[in-house]
């Protein structure tokens, strides 16, 4: 965690696809025009998202066998962390649906199930502030993470297969692989989010280094 | 009859398709110059995220400093 | 058949508590009573759609009411007394059984007195029976285990409400979708997929219950 050779890739990799969003030619499109250079912004924000929740599962469930109250700050700083990413995904989703849908908030299926995950973890959050006991609190919260993570797997993987979306790539709205990503989009696409997942494992490290630092100073 | 509805209906497809061309509804400011400026507000928001961010770490390590 | 055999008394345990009180079953029988007489008098007649919202979020709420109570309401010297005599994964289950044998009666209850009032009867009465089964058996999976972790939480019914809205939400729209297609007499192969997608729900909720309880429970 310590080490920087990561961050500095992670530095590159975003810089890079931020100059190269821009410049790099992209297909034209009818309704999207140049708008569909968001991809390269938008969409890392939700994968960095479920990746730092996922790294929060793991330390969830590693408190659980351990008892280490380290896994326990762990666990709530990536969510933080997380959280960050999702609410930026989230606004940077509604400005791009109002120029392109016409509304900020279209009533789309993957818009309002990840407002409904982000919620999830929003009483989370008040689940933690409800208990006062550390032991308690962290066992606690930690079972509640690890029972909600399955829920929001569902909520953002498999519901909106089930129905129509203006998302591509649901409900008869083409795929990615049909016209977004063609092989220049995908050269600047997946470097983003390594990229962006990168950074978001630094925030949340660096996080997770403040809190522990708190915690030393209070004993 | 039915033909002449057909073409009126046909008539009234393609006029909404002008009227798309024009960008008719979502014509906004920020949908100018083929809405190269959605991205820009997006980065932008995306910049202000991670600088507020930057402020919380900055405040908690300044109460930790005092505390030392 | 040691774990069989608990889970044999800790049922027999809580439906001799309940048939000594009737307190539980009455009281929600009441409520949903109540509510739909309510209902009716603000709405008067209803058709379709709205109907069948209407019929789930009553049955959300009256469902909420009732498995809340199987943690909550247990006095601390009768957990203690259950913690010495039982295992987790026994009182867990039997629980469960208990909330799910409840909630069917409720809900069946609750259909008959809602069509009757109402005087409207979806077109595919029997896929709609099949939804309202299903409901109630992912209810009252998912509120014993929050149930659980509120109680233990400490302060019971907001943390209730706030730790199970978001949980329950998928559940809720893949309920309310399935139940439309019953409402309007759709094909039933066509609901296949919501049933599935209920079915995987229930069973992924039930294991991670299993396994997440018995670090709840000992303290």
């Amino acid at each position: 965690m310590y080490k920087s050779w990561w961050k500095i890739l992670g530095a590159v990799l975003v810089t890079y696809s931020t100059i190269a969003g821009f410049l790099a030619s992209v297909p034209p499109l009818p309704i999207l025009h140049q708008s569909i250079r968001n991809l390269y912004f938008h969409v890392p924000m939700w994968f960095s998202m479920i990746i730092l929740f996922s790294i929060s599962v793991v330390h969830s469930i590693k408190y659980l066998s351990s008892n280490q109250q380290d896994d326990d700050l762990k666990s709530v700083q990536s969510i933080n962390a997380g959280i960050v990413f999702g609410i930026l995904g989230i606004i940077t989703g509604a400005v791009w649906a109002r120029f392109t849908w016409g509304q900020a908030w279209s009533f789309d299926v993957k818009q309002n199930f990840a407002a409904i995950a982000l919620l999830l973890y929003f009483a989370y959050l008040v689940l933690r502030n409800a208990i006062d006991e550390e032991q308690k609190r962290a066992k606690i919260s930690a079972i509640y993470n690890i029972f909600a993570f399955p829920m929001m797997v569902v909520l953002l993987f498999v519901l909106p297969r089930l129905s129509d979306s203006l998302h591509p790539g649901n409900g008869g709205n083409p795929g990615f692989n049909a016209y977004d990503l063609d092989s220049h989009m995908r050269m600047v696409f997946y470097p983003a989010c390594l990229g962006w997942i990168l950074i978001g494992c630094w925030i949340y490290s660096i996080l997770f280094r403040v809190s522990s630092l708190e915690k030393n100073k209070q004993i | 009859m039915k033909k002449l509805i057909t073409t009126v209906l046909m008539l009234m497809v393609t006029l909404q398709l002008f009227a798309q061309g024009e960008g008719s509804a979502i014509a906004d400011t920020l949908a100018g110059s083929e809405k190269i400026y959605v991205v820009v507000t997006c980065v932008t928001i995306i910049l202000l995220g991670l600088l507020f961010f930057l402020f919380s770490i900055e405040r908690r390590l300044k109460k930790l400093e005092k505390k030392s | 058949m040691q774990l069989i055999k608990e889970v044999k008394f800790l049922i027999g345990k809580e439906l001799l508590l309940e048939w000594r009180s009737k307190y539980a079953l009455n009281g929600v029988v009441l409520y949903v009573v109540s509510t739909v007489f309510v209902c009716f008098l603000s709405f008067v007649s209803l058709k379709g759609v709205t109907w069948n919202a209407l019929f789930w979020i009553i049955m959300l709420f009256a469902s909420i009411n009732t498995v809340s109570k199987s943690f909550l309401q247990e006095s601390k010297g009768r957990q203690l007394y259950i913690y010495t005599i039982a295992s987790p994964l026994a009182l867990i289950i039997s629980k469960t059984i208990y909330n799910v044998f409840l909630m069917l009666l409720v809900t069946l209850i609750a259909l008959a007195f809602y069509t009757l009032v109402f005087d409207y009867v979806p077109q595919d009465m029997g896929l709609y029976i099949l939804a309202t089964i299903l409901g109630s058996l992912s209810f009252s999976t998912i509120f014993t285990m929050i149930s659980a972790i509120a109680s233990k939480a400490g302060n019971g019914g907001m943390l209730m409400a706030i730790l199970s809205f978001p949980v329950i939400i998928p559940v809720i729209i893949m309920l309310i979708k399935l139940s439309k297609n019953a409402v309007d007499g759709l094909d039933r192969s066509v609901s296949l997929d919501e049933i599935a997608t209920l079915l995987i729900i229930n069973v992924l909720v039930g294991a991670f219950s299993l396994l997440l309880f018995p670090y709840l429970w000992r303290d």
